[in-house]
């Protein structure tokens, strides 16, 4: 009965929490755990558990910075222990004896401020001494990893992610045996020593674990607020976009070269950070601290949570550092007591903490197979949609009211929007485009038909440089665009679909979108992070727009605005695409076969939206095979067979034009 | 100096033969399934401690003396033989129960996965046997034949040699000449298509991680007799170094994984006289990322491995 109430009472709890709104939810949390966290040592009143948990903030913050490389940005890092040696080493080196410098004048600003001094040995040239402070070295060891980060990552940034995965697994090992081998620099296997400790306004850290606690909690707190910030942010979606479909990402004018290497720099920062700390409070650092089974224990830590999970990481690095420093000792405790207790000397011969690699092991294992989204995965709970919802006759929506969609009248009127002239593009022995022009004025609607495997495709991907053509022009509004890459070539004015529909597929309908107005954004990180007026506004109209641009389709995704794209109905991705090549706010959009799966009524609604966009004086290029929706939109069609435009013209005329139906029905039998 | 060098030059062969016979494994296993297999480095260090094992059982131990004549071929033969098997059952054994679950299921989520049963089998061993270093018997006589000034070539290097040949040769034999060797190839292309065309795809590609798991286990061998000792730490930098033996060669490519093999195992010895031992592994890497940016379809490769 007790157990009931409880239930019920914990079910209305729950229910009532999941009910507000996350802006409400965060402002209740945010002090609560805090609170917690400030009370934690006093409440603990043990040095051990202090101890312990500072530690344990080390390796939260490792995990977070690891979890916006792999989880936020899909990059596979598995040396990543190698920032947190650099870090380390980084403070570690400018805060003890180990470099001894000859000293020079340049050293002199240093001294005044107060970071090195001369030291003086009588019958021996002068030498450096350095003690440079904690604080402005946190800063330095995050600026000095951000730079390894892309020095690391760029080698990488060509290659898939699994290739990736091990290159940056030797860089992973590479450093520690540099470390162990530069002895000069690091003092070899025996490691750094005598490092100074942290020091605030005249206090020093020293050994006691309180301050370390504090200051790992503010790092902590710093990491986990800037993490929510980037990944809410137009960062954030354009790395979650590169996860999902780097080429689909680049599309919409995500620069995935730009992107990658700042979520190896942001990474590599955190990690920085992470590994100044730790050895300050260590006041030590050997190479052996930053070896392959650290960067796996880190891989543990995000893979437990989620990856991309913030709270998931944030208590899956809590949990495995504490199960390393203090849970497992415990069991074996218990275990031991039950063996002494049974007589047992198996049990009492039980040393669970030399398991602890077997464990991440089996950790690994399992959860690739059973629960690959971690244990707290990062994905909201969307509620269903209502049976009002379900049962809904469509309604349609229409483009007529997005002003912001409408192109500016291009420069120079009376010139073509875009010109193709010559171009050319083959696969091996295949020509694809061969010596292709075209010339498509704003405003028009040009339709692209031919036989499968003409070369339409291919003409679309060279027009939005997701290939490279082999020779000839292609200009928009007479600026050269052939051979730019894609996410240049948005930001010029040209937004696409895909064939095969290709969205974000585990971002919802809204981040797709909003993914697609990449390109008419501004934010950078320090906006991301900061969130300057400035951006607030920019992210409330981007929405906006979004909502909007979600409308054009009536009732049709409106409910499922926050849904995943991977659980819409195939109709209702196909609107979703076009949607978001709309927020590209393009000149041209360039459709390739929209009405394919589509039913006639569907291709109807889709033939009014194309009329529509016209409207708006988005200019056209349409790919379709439906020919009765291409006769009845285009202005003119051009007729593609083998790489090789073979008619162009209004519809009726290349209707009835003899190389066409040659190419698609074959060669007339001459009588004999 | 020339004899030196060449000395060099024997004993980087012997290594390459051994780091030739692991990236075989890694570059089947990728050539099928498109998966870097982790466990592959794990699956070697096991198996010098299957040979280990093995051979304590004929009654050969660390203390024992060489063998020669029959004893030792009949030795060695059933050494491989065993080992090779047992190995090989390990590999289907991983991929049964830990990656076939995993099959459709796209992006870093196997490899991941091959990453956590290296960690398994890494502590298991660990567990088992302790973390100290193994004797490994060294059954081998120690004969030895003058090449060139002081430069020599031992029994054992021919020994490697001459296994590491027979064994290349019957895989070659398998891959190009055998139905099971066309299913690999065929599954390799498109897997899609060979399952349409009756190719029982999930046969082809545990039967790889046998074969591949196999030759692991003779390379275990070949380090275990060559170094004559083991611990459970071996098979990360060895498993390493035959990948960037497969990465250079061009993975997915046999005689890649060979030639790259042999040319790591050069590396090794040339560059551990050149500039000293303790920068090996720096070398090494350095060549495996340098292969992956400037030329990531590697000496042999056809297919680059660059995203689709």
């Amino acid at each position: 009965m007790i157990a009931l109430v409880g239930r019920l009472g914990a079910r209305l709890g729950v229910e009532r929490w999941r009910a507000l709104p996350i802006a409400r939810r965060r402002q209740i949390l945010t002090p609560a755990l805090l609170g917690i966290g400030l009370l934690f040592p006093v409440l603990s009143g043990n040095a051990g558990n202090v101890d312990a948990a500072a530690n344990a903030f080390t390796y939260v913050l490792l995990a977070l910075g690891l979890n916006i490389v792999v989880g936020f940005a899909g990059l596979l890092d598995l040396g990543y222990a190698a920032f947190f040696a650099i870090g380390a080493y980084g403070y570690g080196i400018a805060a003890s004896g180990q470099l001894k410098p000859e000293w020079s004048s340049l050293w002199a600003p240093l001294e005044w401020a107060g970071q090195v001094s001369r030291l003086v040995i009588p019958g021996q040239p002068d030498t450096v001494q350095f003690h440079v402070a904690f604080w402005p070295m946190l800063a330095v060891s995050a600026i000095i990893c951000a730079i390894f980060g892309m020095l690391f990552g760029a080698p990488t940034l060509r290659l898939r992610g699994d290739y990736l995965a091990i290159v940056t697994l030797g860089f992973g090992e590479i450093v520690p045996v540099v470390a162990r081998n530069w002895e000069g620099l690091t003092n070899g296997a025996q490691g750094l020593g005598g490092i100074r400790t942290p020091r605030w306004f005249g206090y020093d850290f020293g050994f006691s674990p309180y301050p370390y606690y504090f200051l790992g909690l503010a790092l902590v707190a710093a990491a986990v607020w800037i993490s929510i910030r980037l990944q809410e942010s137009r960062v954030g979606r354009a790395w979650m976009a590169i996860r999902e479909d780097e080429l689909a990402a680049g599309a919409m004018g995500v620069n995935h070269v730009h992107y990658k290497l700042l979520a190896f720099a942001m990474g590599a920062a955190v990690g920085g950070l992470g590994g100044t700390f730790y050895v300050a409070k260590l006041t030590t650092a050997t190479p052996d601290m930053f070896t392959f089974p650290v960067s796996v224990m880190l891989l543990v830590m995000v893979v437990l949570g989620g990856l991309g999970s913030i709270r998931g990481v944030v208590l899956a690095a809590l949990f495995v550092s504490f199960l390393q420093s203090v849970i497992l000792q415990d069991l074996t405790e218990y275990i031991h007591a039950l063996g002494r207790l049974v007589g047992s000397a198996f049990l009492q011969g039980v040393e669970l903490i030399t398991s602890l690699e077997l464990i991440f092991g089996v950790i690994l294992v399992v959860m690739m197979i059973f629960r690959r989204e971690g244990l707290w995965p990062a994905v909201r709970r969307v509620s269903a949609l209502t049976r009002e919802q379900q049962t809904a006759a469509p309604t349609r929506g229409s483009v007529v009211d997005l002003a912001w969609a409408r192109p500016e009248a291009a420069g120079g009127a009376g010139r073509p929007l875009l010109e193709i002239e010559g171009l050319r593009k083959s696969f091996g022995g295949v020509a694809a485009a061969d010596d292709i022009a075209l010339t498509v004025h704003a405003g028009e609607l040009v339709s692209v038909i031919g036989p499968n495997g003409s070369g339409k495709t291919t003409l679309f991907n060279l027009i939005t440089g997701l290939i490279a053509p082999d020779g000839g022009s292609i200009r928009l509004e007479g600026r050269e665009i052939g051979g730019r890459p894609s996410h240049e070539i948005v930001a010029a004015g040209v937004g696409r679909t895909f064939q095969n529909i290709r969205l974000f597929n585990n971002l919802s309908v809204m981040e797709n979108l909003l993914v697609g107005e990449h390109a008419r954004l501004e934010a950078g990180v320090l906006g991301a992070i900061f969130r300057p007026p400035r951006v607030q506004q920019e992210e409330a109209q981007a929405v906006e727009r979004a909502l909007e641009g979600v409308a054009i389709f009536g009732n049709r995704l409106l409910p499922r605005i926050d849904h995943p794209v991977y659980g819409l109905s195939y109709a209702n991705r196909r609107r979703t695409e076009i949607a978001r090549a709309i927020m590209t706010r393009p000149k041209v959009l360039l459709l390739d076969e929209p009405a394919a799966g589509m039913n006639p009524a569907e291709t109807l609604e889709l033939m009014d939206l194309i009329r529509g966009l016209r409207g708006l004086g988005i200019t056209i290029i349409l790919i379709e095979h439906k020919l009765d929706v291409v006769m009845d939109v285009s202005d003119r069609v051009v007729v593609l067979d083998h790489g090789v435009k073979i008619a162009e013209g209004a519809p009726a005329q290349v209707r009835s034009d003899e190389r066409v139906i040659e190419a698609y029905l074959g060669r007339r039998r001459r009588a004999a | 100096m020339m004899d030196v060098v060449l000395q060099q030059v024997v004993n980087g062969l012997a290594l390459g033969m051994m780091y030739a016979l692991l990236a075989l494994g890694f570059t089947m296993v990728y050539g099928i399934i498109e998966l870097i297999n982790f466990s592959h480095f794990s699956v070697f260090m096991t198996g010098t401690f299957v040979g280990l094992t093995v051979l304590n059982l004929m009654g050969v131990t660390a203390v024992s003396r060489a063998l020669t004549g029959w004893t030792l071929v009949a030795t060695l033969i059933v050494l491989f033989l065993v080992t090779m098997v047992i190995t090989g059952l390990l590999g289907m054994a991983i991929e049964r129960l830990c990656l076939r679950p995993l099959r459709n299921v796209s992006g870093t989520a196997p490899m991941i996965t091959t990453i956590g049963v290296a960690f398994v089998l890494i502590n298991v061993m660990l567990l088992t046997f302790g973390p100290q270093a193994q004797r490994f018997p060294s059954l081998l006589p120690n004969w030895r034949w003058p090449l060139y000034g002081t430069a020599e070539i031992t029994f054992k290097q021919l020994v490697l040699f001459a296994v590491g040949l027979v064994l290349m040769v019957i895989l070659s034999h398998l891959v190009k000449r055998t139905t099971l060797g066309k299913a690999m190839r065929a599954t390799a292309q498109d897997a899609d298509a060979a399952r349409m065309m009756g190719i029982d795809v999930d046969r082809v590609v545990v039967l790889t991680f046998f074969l591949g798991s196999a030759l692991a286990g003779a390379g275990s061998l070949f380090f275990g007799l060559y170094y004559g000792f083991t611990g459970y730490y071996i098979g990360y930098t060895t498993g390493l170094r035959a990948f960037t033996s497969a990465v250079l060669g061009g993975i997915g490519s046999i005689p890649g994984a060979v030639l790259g093999g042999l040319c790591i195992g050069l590396t090794q010895s040339l560059g551990g006289q050149l500039l000293g031992v303790k920068w090996t592994d720096v070398m090494i890497f350095s060549i495996l990322i340098f292969v992956m940016v400037l030329r990531p379809s590697g000496l042999l490769g056809v297919r680059a491995p660059q995203k689709a």
